[in-house]
């Protein structure tokens, strides 16, 4: 941060995230929350969705956009540990001895034939090693810990999603995992739209903020 | 800003309470520990006695209470059984006597291990409260417990005492809601931490004495409002509080909620108003009915249906017209935590509010989740 406060100027700054206080600490400006970033982002580049889910590292988050205002309408977020979250696959990966790909790979070509049934990282790697020793093929494996995080975006989304929501916007870090996005499309039996670079979709958020900010003091 | 209380406990309502206590003790009052707002401190004023509060709030005595506890029970019986366990609760090691309800089946299973320490006697609390014969079956357990305090202490609570201690708690409770309705005012003139102060400072204080302060208390508000000495900004979210009793390490929702710059203008809680909202009958002839019939009026969510619940959230709302109500579940209560799902769509729908649920524990690890959570609830318009 402090490489950012010598090399670049700015008129205005606006953080996000969960380290929004120490960066408007160190490089002052505004902060607003990654839900609200989240929210302005998929107003302006997806004014027709009003559905966004979130799997970023350490939290998911589903919510619901009133399209009329582009405000947020409700959230909802996943229980304070790190279950249903993409930390989730580092973990499963790591008991696996997978890389992240690999893992996604796997998943792709596995079949339904097992079930996963634990969200929690730890009780779920005692799973996974049961199922490896009893001979479950990997890529079964690997469907079933994607099928386990499937089950709590579904229940998360279906808290904010209406009967006539159309497309879902699909963003943070998880949104780069092709197997989770195919499986959520299924699911929900809706177009499932991930943007070009999903982890980013935060820091657009905050950027589309600040200059609607500069528009509206300007007025 | 004048204070609202002028002592030495400014920043420690706990301890301006167990000062209460202490005072009361020594001046020969038998002191009877509560778990809850069902436990009829009237019978005990009658005695001659002070309740105390036995709800812990403190992470602290959780490990030691694991060591016999499940973990994943309620944190607030957690903690105050730890607290029993270590030996470091003031209020319990004061008591003379606990009494308990059957408000909460973790609490109920809870009472039978801390027995061992007091003379305990719990009151089985009916939690269908609008059916038949609930009130008469709860007036026999208000009648118990002034039995079991009349055999304990070798004395009798005659009715004159008991239409004397109505008289006295309805007037301080009327004063109590008197000073919470100051939170309808905005910009706010009283702050959660007062209200806080206030709903902690009641529970075991009476009499002439702490009718004086509340009086005081209300001079002292009247007097910020009408010289514009505000607690919060003009702009200020409002925020309304409701859900499972807080208090200690829990209060970091609500510090969370101050630090986004939005202002608590009411707490629904146990730890709040509940307590202090209604009062009993006076002159019935039959004071146990009167307080049997008030208690069962108490809306919490172990009672179904819950009504009461709505009622009070519509007039609150209607009151304090908060822009966001927190709904704050301690983890692993039920009751509140289903309840939530009505809460929030009626909170949603039938009132046009913005409603945020919070399941919590006393330990700080969710901390930076809760931040965001509440941050992103009052940036909703």
């Amino acid at each position: 941060m402090s490489l950012i406060r010598e090399q670049y100027t700015w008129d205005l700054l606006i953080s996000t995230g969960y380290g929004r206080q120490l960066a408007q600490k160190v490089l002052g400006g505004d902060v607003i929350t990654e839900i609200k970033a989240y929210t302005t982002a998929a107003h302006h580049f997806h004014p027709e969705i009003d559905t966004v889910i979130d799997l970023g590292g350490q939290d998911t988050k589903a919510l619901s956009i009133n399209l009329s205002s582009g405000q947020l309408h409700k959230f909802e977020m996943n229980d304070k540990c790190s279950a249903g979250t993409g930390k989730f696959f580092e973990m499963m990966a790591g008991s696996l001895g997978l890389s992240l790909d690999e893992l996604v790979t796997e998943a792709l070509r596995g079949g339904r034939s097992v079930e996963i049934n634990s969200t929690c990282t730890v009780f779920a790697e005692s799973e996974v090693v049961t199922l490896l020793t009893s001979g479950v093929a990997l890529a079964d494996i690997a469907r079933a810990i994607h099928e386990a995080l499937l089950t709590k975006l579904v229940s998360l989304l279906s808290k904010v999603m209406r009967s006539d929501s159309g497309a879902i916007l699909f963003v943070g870090g998880g949104a780069k995992n092709r197997a989770m996005v195919q499986l959520l499309a299924e699911a929900l039996n809706r177009q499932i739209i991930v943007p070009e670079y999903p982890d980013f979709y935060g820091a657009y958020g905050a950027a589309i903020h600040a200059i609607q900010s500069i528009r509206q003091e300007s007025i | 800003m004048t204070p609202l209380f002028n002592d030495d406990f400014q920043e420690f309502p706990l301890k301006r309470a167990l000062a209460q206590v202490v005072g009361k003790r020594e001046a020969g009052a038998k002191v009877i520990g509560a778990y809850c707002s069902y436990a009829p401190v009237e019978v005990v004023w009658a005695m001659g006695g002070v309740p105390a509060v036995l709800c812990a709030f403190s992470n602290a005595p959780i490990p030691k209470a694991e060591e016999t506890l499940p973990v994943n029970l309620c944190p607030l019986i957690k903690s105050s059984f730890g607290f029993i366990e270590l030996k470091t609760c003031p209020f319990f090691e004061l008591t003379d006597a606990v009494v308990g309800e059957t408000t909460c089946d973790g609490k109920k299973k809870m009472f039978e291990l801390i027995q061992k320490h007091r003379p305990l006697y719990v009151m089985d609390l009916p939690q269908c409260p609008t059916n038949e014969g609930a009130v008469a079956y709860w007036r026999h357990s208000v009648n118990g417990f002034k039995q079991f305090l009349e055999e304990t202490f070798a004395t009798t609570i005659s009715d004159a005492a008991l239409e004397e201690s109505i008289r006295e708690c309805n007037r301080k409770n009327r004063l109590v809601k008197q000073i919470f309705a100051f939170g309808a005012c905005k910009p706010a003139v009283i702050t959660w931490q007062e209200m806080y102060a206030v709903a902690t400072y009641a529970m075991s204080a009476q009499g002439p004495e702490a009718i004086a302060q509340l009086e005081e208390i209300i001079a002292t508000l009247t007097a910020r409002r009408e010289q514009k000495l505000f607690t919060s900004k003009e702009s200020a979210k409002r925020v309304l509080i409701t859900g499972c009793p807080v208090g200690g390490d829990v209060l970091k929702v609500l510090k969370l909620v101050d630090e986004e710059g939005a202002a608590i203008v009411g707490l629904d809680s146990c730890t709040g108003l509940k307590p202090y909202a209604d009062v009993t009958e006076e002159g019935s002839g039959d004071p146990l009915l009167a307080i049997a019939k008030r208690y069962l009026q108490i809306p919490c969510a172990c009672m179904t249906p819950n009504t009461g619940r709505f009622e009070v959230l519509k007039q609150q709302v209607e009151a304090l017209k908060p822009d966001l109500v927190i709904d704050l579940v301690l983890q692993s209560c039920h009751t509140y935590n289903v309840e939530t799902v009505k809460v929030e769509s009626y909170v949603r729908e039938d009132l046009g509010t913005n409603y945020l649920k919070v399941v919590t524990d006393f330990s700080q690890q969710d901390l930076g989740q809760l931040k965001t959570r509440i941050a992103a609830a009052l940036e909703m318009n």
